[in-house]
């Protein structure tokens, strides 16, 4: 790893803005600020470079249809009633041990895990402590703080922190979020949920290959 | 979608970057505070040593509300059992009880506030804030008041008790609305307006620890009693250590008459007709006792002697023969005469019933007749007999009252339906709101209680919950998509009981009270609210003024303010123990006998029924108390002061319920004879089983010890046991039809017809057709319906299902059991339909 504290913590930060805004996008219905930002010419740039498409009508409807049809659809796919995709790890947990389930073994594992960090969940917050989101958040908050580090030139905590997020990713979230994000692609209706869950799947390969491997060398 | 490299990783972050600085609209992460890691710090990895949390609580499961211990394992409730310093259970729970865990994590639970957004029964919804709710609600709340027709907001609700129903009542009575639906006429309404004629507000219980002698009339007692697991237990220690036999009548070879000292198979309906034989046998034989004969009013004459009694009763009893009773009933003359005086000579003897006996035309003239054995044994509110039940008084804070207090007449059944519906007829609530001849309400909010499940005739009760021209907006509080939910604008999402604050009180076998509470095991899942908080809620946006600020807080006031609890040591106590109960309190046994002191200003002597009662406090002058007498005064009951027993008052059987009544016994009921019914009790035949043709069969329904009638299928433990539910028919009956053991059946009658599955059996007896009542769900999840609810699907929200191994879930009968009412008490006649079975 160089010495380039600039690039460094750029890097972090970057990876930092995906996760929060993945993040963002699984805890929540879609907010119209939200889909105004990713209708914008930036965005809109990014996704085409990646081949992203959500469809004509994410474009051209009212944004507060968009903003109503999305809220649906989210409430569809991913708290019901009926068939849905649970957005929490505990869920895709195989284990044979029948503590698997809501709030089973794999959450307290996450609750105990983001709490030995110093952070603590909010007060205001009435989820569950594995749903994706919170994961997501929990690493984009660990690349954020990477990023302070490098910016202040404290190599050592900036790596010890790469290495609490590869053990984050490779115990938990890179664990299921393969089979999540197919689930939704599978059941997503509207193009938009199935083109996020592509893309974090897209992105957590990409965490896969950069920075596991690295913090593994 | 391209693969994500360096560069187009750069560009999404920029993106990402710049959505995340716009804010995206939403309030704020999941996560608060500051990492702080340490370099070569603290170990961050998921350690063994796990959290364990003991907590006292209750369970509620179904109405016996056990005290229980709940265990909890790094924030997961792991274990439920019974409470081992409850008086009441004595550290027992039942199957249905530990399985409750099922109901806080199964994966179709309802954890957030949704709204419709397709048709209704569409099942399309979208996910709001409680802030949205709430607001939405008072909207549709506030003009009810501001036009002053608070009545226009029906509650409707089914298991609530304890502080639970008297939190929602305070609400209510702040409100303004008394438009309040309940459930207990489809339960056991006619038990309690039986006994509510004769001893006053409160139903029976056992004293198994001490009786010598017990005679069960249709009850399922060692499987799903209404006090199930406290007096269970003390009948079968009874039976096993003192040698206590149990004779149980009933249509069905139940567990219960399975364990029984023997099973007397009995013809539908009845029961009564055996029991006024054995008093027929009890009497001739001079087997009774006349100890109870003073507290108890048998003819029109208040002051018969004990002999003109014996006369009175012999006399209604004479054509009641045990040979006439075994044409009717099939149970031998000789059987009858035999367990009569068992019965009778025991020192001391329980006699039960429940839905088999009351669930039918006249069903509360029947428990009459029930509570007519008990007396003239003497087995009344006696050690060791049918005594009167114990529970705990809680006090609990008052809100103020809404000067305007209104009601629709809607929940005692339509007009002449039911005599005295003390109970309500709520079998009918939804047809009385399809009617409209007495109005509908233009907010009606359920919790607890899924209608078109529960009821009869369910395809109408969704037809009219569908229909938004008869109920404009409705509100359901739940944890599960269900039967009625699914036609809801708003659900709710309910806490589950292990995630909520209560102060409890079922009664207690031994006499002596337990208060106990039930306490969060955990913060309760997503965004699930307990009612409680949701009143408060709701009273804030609509200007109401409540005496609590949260349901926890209620909850403390009640331990505070309660006598015993609040010397005991109040909340604090209570959140440690669990339960108390005085140590020197005694078992109020004959509390009946008690002198009373008469000499109180305003106290005089109705001549005429024997009647102590205070005029003043009746608000009436003198003159008029003596020239109108007791029974000519309105609300005179209410001044009551105690019965003239053989020259000395004493408190006998306070009339504290709607009827007007003395303090006798009243085993020859004036109220009954005004309204056209028989004044004593009598047999009346089923008009419909009057009328059978040859092929036709009687149909009844049973419980079963795994599941409450409609809120466990989701559980998985329980219907991993119990998830489908043949017919049972007895082999001449099965044959004459050509039906074998697992012939797939249709049973129809004018209502439709539901196609099962034949268990043959020689426990049963033959000409009737028996379903349990908790299966064929169109939704309750993936364990209770088999396909996560509203549409086929997968269960993807849980890893555990794809070990079910079971394919069935069973068959509702009550689509093809008509709403139709008890005259006299309102409730629901579920053992009087007749159906056709054919094989299919």
């Amino acid at each position: 790893m160089g010495n380039d504290w600039i690039e460094l913590a750029e890097n972090a930060r970057s990876r930092s803005d995906v996760y929060g805004l993945l993040s963002a996008v699984f805890r929540h219905e879609p907010s119209e600020i939200l889909i105004r930002k990713m209708r914008s010419v930036s965005v809109l740039g990014t996704f085409t470079g990646l081949g992203v498409d959500l469809g004509d009508r994410f474009y051209n409807d009212l944004v507060s249809e968009v903003v109503e049809e999305l809220a649906i659809e989210y409430t569809r796919l991913f708290i019901g009633p009926g068939p849905h995709v649970s957005p929490h790890e505990s869920i895709f947990d195989q284990a044979e041990d029948g503590m698997g389930g809501l709030w089973g073994a794999k959450t307290v594992e996450v609750k105990k895990f983001i709490q030995a960090t110093g952070l603590e969940y909010g007060n205001d917050f009435n989820g569950l402590p594995d749903h994706i989101s919170v994961e997501l958040e929990f690493m984009q908050k660990l690349t954020g703080w990477e990023a302070d580090k490098w910016l202040q030139k404290d190599r050592e905590s900036a790596e010890y922190c790469l290495l609490v997020q590869h053990k984050f990713l490779q115990q938990h979230l890179l664990s299921w979020v393969d089979q999540f994000c197919d689930a939704v692609i599978d059941q997503a209706e509207t193009p938009f949920y199935g083109v996020m869950a592509e893309l974090t799947k897209q992105f957590m390969e990409y965490e896969r290959q950069a920075i596991v491997t690295d913090t593994a060398a | 979608m391209k693969k994500l490299n360096r560069r187009n990783f750069m560009k999404l972050a920029a993106g990402g970057g710049g959505a995340l600085a716009a804010g995206l609209g939403f309030s704020q992460g999941a996560l608060a505070g500051s990492i702080k890691l340490q370099a070569g710090g603290r170990d961050f990895s998921p350690t063994t040593n796990k959290e364990l949390q003991a907590i006292p609580t209750a369970c509620w499961q179904c109405v016996t509300r056990d005290a229980m211990i709940g265990y909890v394992e790094d924030g997961r409730v792991v274990k439920l059992e019974g409470h081992p310093d409850s008086i009441r259970t004595l550290g027992k729970l039942c199957a249905k009880g530990q399985a409750g865990v099922n109901h806080v994590y199964f994966p179709d639970r309802i954890l957030y506030p949704m709204l419709r957004v397709g048709k209704r029964g569409e099942h399309k919804w979208k996910r709001i804030s409680w802030d949205e709710a709430l607001d939405l609600m008072a909207s549709k709340l506030k003009p009810l008041l501001d036009a002053g027709t608070p009545e226009l907001f029906m509650y409707q609700y089914g298991r609530h008790k304890g502080s639970q129903s008297s939190i929602m009542h305070d609400f209510m009575n702040a409100f303004g609305s008394q438009t309040i639906g309940t459930h207990t006429s489809v339960c056991e309404g006619p038990k309690w307006v039986g006994q509510e004629s004769l001893w006053g507000g409160m139903y029976d219980n056992w004293d198994y620890d001490h009786t010598d002698f017990v005679v069960n009339f249709g009850s399922n007692q060692f499987e799903t009693h209404t006090n199930h697991i406290p007096t269970s237990q003390r009948l079968i220690r009874a039976m096993v250590d003192r040698n206590v036999p149990l004779y149980t009548f009933d249509v069905r070879l139940s567990n219960t008459a399975a364990k029984s000292t023997e099973w007397i198979p009995i013809n539908v309906g009845k029961d009564g007709l055996v029991m006024l034989a054995m008093v027929n046998v009890i009497m001739n034989e001079k087997l009774f006792r006349r100890d109870h004969l003073k507290y108890m009013r048998v003819s029109p004459d208040y002051h018969a002697s004990d002999d003109e009694k014996i006369a009175a009763i012999k006399k209604h009893v004479e054509k009641f023969t045990p040979e006439f009773a075994e044409k009717e009933s099939g149970v031998p003359a000789d059987k009858i005469r035999q367990i009569a005086r068992g019965y009778a000579k025991a020192k001391s003897a329980c006699l039960i019933g429940y839905r088999g006996t009351v669930m039918h035309y006249h069903g509360a003239d029947q428990e009459r007749a029930a509570m007519l054995l008990s007396a003239i044994t003497n087995n009344l509110d006696r050690k060791g007999g049918r005594v009167m039940g114990v529970g705990a008084g809680w006090k609990a804070p008052h809100s103020p009252k809404a000067k305007l207090q209104k009601s629709l007449d809607i929940v005692n059944g339509f007009p002449g339906e039911a005599a005295f519906p003390t109970h309500q007829c709520s079998q009918q609530n939804l047809p009385m709101i399809k009617d409209g001849q007495n109005g509908r309400p233009k907010v009606y909010w359920s919790s607890c209680n899924n209608q078109a499940f529960i009821n009869g005739n369910n395809n109408e009760a969704e037809a009219i919950l569908k229909d938004e021209g008869l109920i404009p907006f409705y509100v359901n509080t739940n944890i599960v998509y269900d039967e009625t939910s699914q036609y809801a604008d708003l659900i709710l999402p309910d806490v589950t009981y292990l995630e909520r604050w209560d102060t409890e009180d079922m009664v207690s076998p031994t006499g002596v009270a337990e208060y106990y509470i039930r306490q969060p095991l955990i913060k309760p899942l997503g965004e699930a609210r307990d009612q409680g908080e949701v009143f408060a809620g709701l009273a804030k946006r609509l200007g109401i003024e409540l005496a609590y600020s949260s349901k926890e807080d209620y909850v403390r006031q009640s331990c505070e303010m309660t006598p015993g609890v609040k010397e005991a040591g109040g909340f604090e106590y209570m959140k440690k123990h669990g339960v108390w109960h005085d140590k020197n309190a005694k078992p109020n046994f004959g509390f009946y006998e008690a002198k009373v002191d008469v000499s109180g200003d305003g106290v005089i002597l109705d001549e005429k029924t024997g009647v102590y009662w205070n005029y003043k406090q009746a608000g009436v002058s003198e003159s008029e108390a003596r020239s109108k007498g007791y029974l000519g005064v309105d609300g005179a009951k209410d001044a009551y002061v105690a019965q003239d027993i053989a020259g000395t008052p004493r408190k006998a059987y306070p009339p504290n319920t709607s009827f007007v009544k003395s303090g006798l016994l009243d085993f020859y009921s004036d109220n009954f004879a005004a309204k056209g019914f028989p004044p004593f009790p009598t047999y009346t035949p089923i008009p419909e089983h009057q009328k059978m043709a040859k092929d036709d069969l009687h149909l009844t329904t049973y419980k079963v010890a795994v599941h409450t009638h409609s809120r466990t299928s989701h559980c998985k433990w329980l219907s991993e046991i119990k998830h489908d539910n043949p017919a049972w028919i007895n082999s001449k009956t099965a044959a004459a039809r050509g039906i074998k053991d697992g012939d797939r059946i249709k049973v129809a009658n004018e209502l439709g017809e539901i196609t099962t599955t034949a268990h043959v059996t020689e426990g049963i007896i033959p000409g009737i057709i028996a379903i349990s009542h908790h299966l064929g769900r169109q939704h309750s999840g993936i364990y209770g319906s088999g396909k996560s609810s509203p549409t086929p699907g997968g269960a993807a929200a849980d890893p555990d299902a794809k070990n079910m191994w079971w394919d069935k879930h069973g068959i509702h009968p009550n689509t093809i059991i008509p709403n139709s009412s008890d005259p006299i008490s309102g409730g629901q006649r579920w053992m009087d339909t007749v159906v056709k079975v054919a094989k299919v």
